[in-house]
């Protein structure tokens, strides 16, 4: 591997996994600088081994992996969460994405598929699957239509946003994307992250504008 | 008769604690009636012995209703016992001819007691012994008297009657919240064995198909259960979400009123068992009346049909679901060597149905729309459904 090595720590409670999935990342030359089994240990972990990337599970001991993302990530901005989860449940997939996650991948992907993955985080890329694509399309949906209209300049998707994360989600490619619409590949790339952002953006102003309500309402 | 459910004995607790309140206001009033008109008396001394008595009965039916084990029936029967007493001195202490009785509306309290611990049967025992005693001890009957007396007879039943029916709300409402707890806990244990078994099967498919051979097979397999058991994990995530009482299987269920609405995301989800067919759907569940769902499904899976006999079985196919609000879109997507120009029209004039009948025609009866588009670069049909339309059309 002529990349330098990518430091990477595993979070997931089963050991067989944890296990498979540690040994691949060694094998192709990525640093594996921390294990960890729960949310706890995760979080009592990560500021020491200093991750680039944290491949987490998201059923997990206490606290969940939505939980971790989030605190990882307000401990340490630069870090990358790429979610690897066997869940067959949606709506936790969305919430750690909200939370900050970059990337999900199923844990049925292939060995090359998750190194592919990592790689990708790890330069800043996020990793989309179709099916992450349409859960975020369906979030803005739901936000379009919900009862406090969202604020358009910052939250709303551009027309050609909303697209390119179509067009993910019909399962086209980034360089398929790129031949249709006529685009270079970076630009679609620049695309789909700028939905992710402001995805997690609106998640953060929300939390803040519950967090004043709240605080008005004890006052 | 007694509670038998401990809702229902904190039913029976909070009545009987309203009734203390009852009792003293009844009480003071019949104190008060008593001092006021104390000139009426023809043995005062014996009058003045009755209401105390009355006074210190109250007291000890405060202290003695207040606990469950000491609500008997022998304290019941004292109780109305001395009401009826109250009662039935009243002509030796006033005289024949009196009108206003000692106790008053303080023999309220006995007859409520009857009623709320013997629902609707204590209460018409307690009111028709209260209110034969009081016709008995009088000379004349006046239109007054029979009105009170008609109301403690009516009054005890309805009370006890409302106090059983209480008890068996709170009982049900019990029962309801302890099967909701334990489905909820079912729901937890069924998502941790759920999860352990996904982490199985994908582990399974990942080192399977690194060993080729007959590890490729089970990795086959283990893909194709693990589809099946996210197709279930999802389905069960939409009904806990609710939907109306939608059963998200074959289509409308006509309910009570209204047709019945089906997560079209669950519908749609089953094609993901179809080798190659990946189906993509927003996290919250997007309902439509049921036959219009079962369509716009139909209309996939002819679509779906399509792909596996044109470009080939097994050949990559992605469904993506889009809810507008207002309309929903669903998209059909290949990249096989697309359709010839012409094809399906000709097919059409030679009178085959074909996919522009099964599909088109699907979605125009529902005042919708499909459209296909076709290239090199693979076929994508795109199925739009208007809600009001949908409404309407329900």
């Amino acid at each position: 591997m002529a990349e330098r090595a990518v430091r990477v720590m595993v979070v997931d409670d089963h050991p067989m996994w944890r296990d498979a999935v540690e040994r691949d990342l060694q094998a192709a030359g990525f640093d594996v600088v921390a294990v960890a089994g729960t949310g706890a240990e995760a979080i009592a972990r990560f500021p020491a081994a200093r991750p680039q990337v944290v491949v987490l599970d998201l059923r997990i001991p206490e606290p969940d992996g939505v939980e971790v993302t989030a605190r990882v990530l307000r401990h340490d901005p630069s870090a990358r969460v790429l979610i690897l989860s066997a869940s067959g449940e949606q709506a936790d997939v969305l919430e750690a994405v909200k939370a900050g996650a970059t990337g999900y991948l199923v844990k049925s992907a292939s060995r090359e598929e998750l190194l592919e993955a990592v790689r990708r985080v790890a330069r800043g890329d996020s990793v989309f699957t179709p099916g992450l694509a349409g859960l975020v399309l369906g979030e803005f949906r739901r936000m379009a239509e919900g009862p406090t209209a969202p604020d358009p300049s910052r939250d709303a998707l551009t027309d050609r946003e909303t697209e390119v994360l179509r067009m993910v989600a019909k399962g086209l490619s980034y360089k398929q994307i790129a031949e249709r619409l006529v685009l270079s590949h970076r630009t679609v790339q620049n695309h789909v992250q700028n939905t992710l952002r402001k995805l997690q953006m609106h998640n953060r102003v929300e939390l803040t504008r519950y967090a004043i309500e709240q605080g008005l309402d004890d006052g | 008769m007694g509670p038998a459910s401990a809702a229902a004995r904190a039913v029976e607790d909070r009545l009987f604690r309203a009734l203390a309140v009852l009792r003293v206001v009844v009480l003071a009033n019949a104190v008060g009636l008593n001092l006021y008109r104390a000139g009426n008396f023809q043995h005062p001394r014996w009058a003045a012995a009755a209401v105390v008595a009355m006074v210190v009965w109250t007291g000890v039916a405060l202290a003695a209703y207040a606990v469950v084990r000491r609500r008997t029936a022998l304290l019941l029967v004292a109780d109305l016992g001395l009401a009826v007493g109250s009662l039935a001195v009243t002509p030796l202490l006033k005289g024949d001819g009196f009108s206003a009785s000692l106790p008053g509306f303080w023999v309220m309290g006995a007859l409520l007691a009857w009623a709320v611990h013997w629902r609707w049967a204590g209460g018409l025992v307690a009111g028709l012994v209260l209110g034969g005693t009081d016709l008995l001890v009088r000379e004349d009957l006046t239109q007054n008297n029979y009105g009170n007396v008609f109301l403690l007879v009516i009054g005890g039943p309805i009370v006890g009657y409302m106090c059983g029916s209480l008890q068996e709300m709170a009982t049900e409402r019990d029962l309801a919240q302890r099967a909701a707890a334990a489905a909820a806990e079912r729901v937890r244990l069924a998502r941790a064995v759920h999860d352990g078994v996904l982490q199985v099967l994908a582990l399974v498919q990942r080192r399977g198909r690194e060993l080729g051979g007959d590890g490729a097979q089970l990795a086959r397999l283990a893909g194709e259960q693990e589809a099946a058991l996210r197709r279930l994990v999802q389905e069960e995530a939409s009904l806990g979400r609710g939907g109306d009482g939608s059963d998200g299987a074959d289509g409308a269920v006509p309910g009570s009123g209204g047709p019945a609405t089906v997560d079209l995301a669950v519908a749609l989800a089953r094609f993901e068992q179809r080798a190659g067919v990946t189906v993509v759907v927003p996290a919250e569940p997007v309902l439509l009346p049921g036959h219009v769902a079962g369509e716009v499904a139909a209309a996939v899976g002819a679509c779906l049909d399509n792909v596996a006999r044109h470009v080939g079985e097994g050949a990559p196919a992605w469904v993506l679901l889009d809810d507008l609000g207002a309309r929903v879109e669903v998209s059909v997507r290949d990249e096989g060597p697309g359709i010839a120009p012409g094809r399906l029209a000709s097919a059409e004039a030679e009178g085959r149905m074909g996919v522009s009948g099964s599909v088109v025609g699907r979605l125009v009866d529902l005042g919708g729309t499909a459209t296909l588009s076709t290239g090199a670069h693979g076929t994508e049909w795109e199925l739009v459904v208007r809600r009001d339309a949908a409404q309407e059309d329900a």
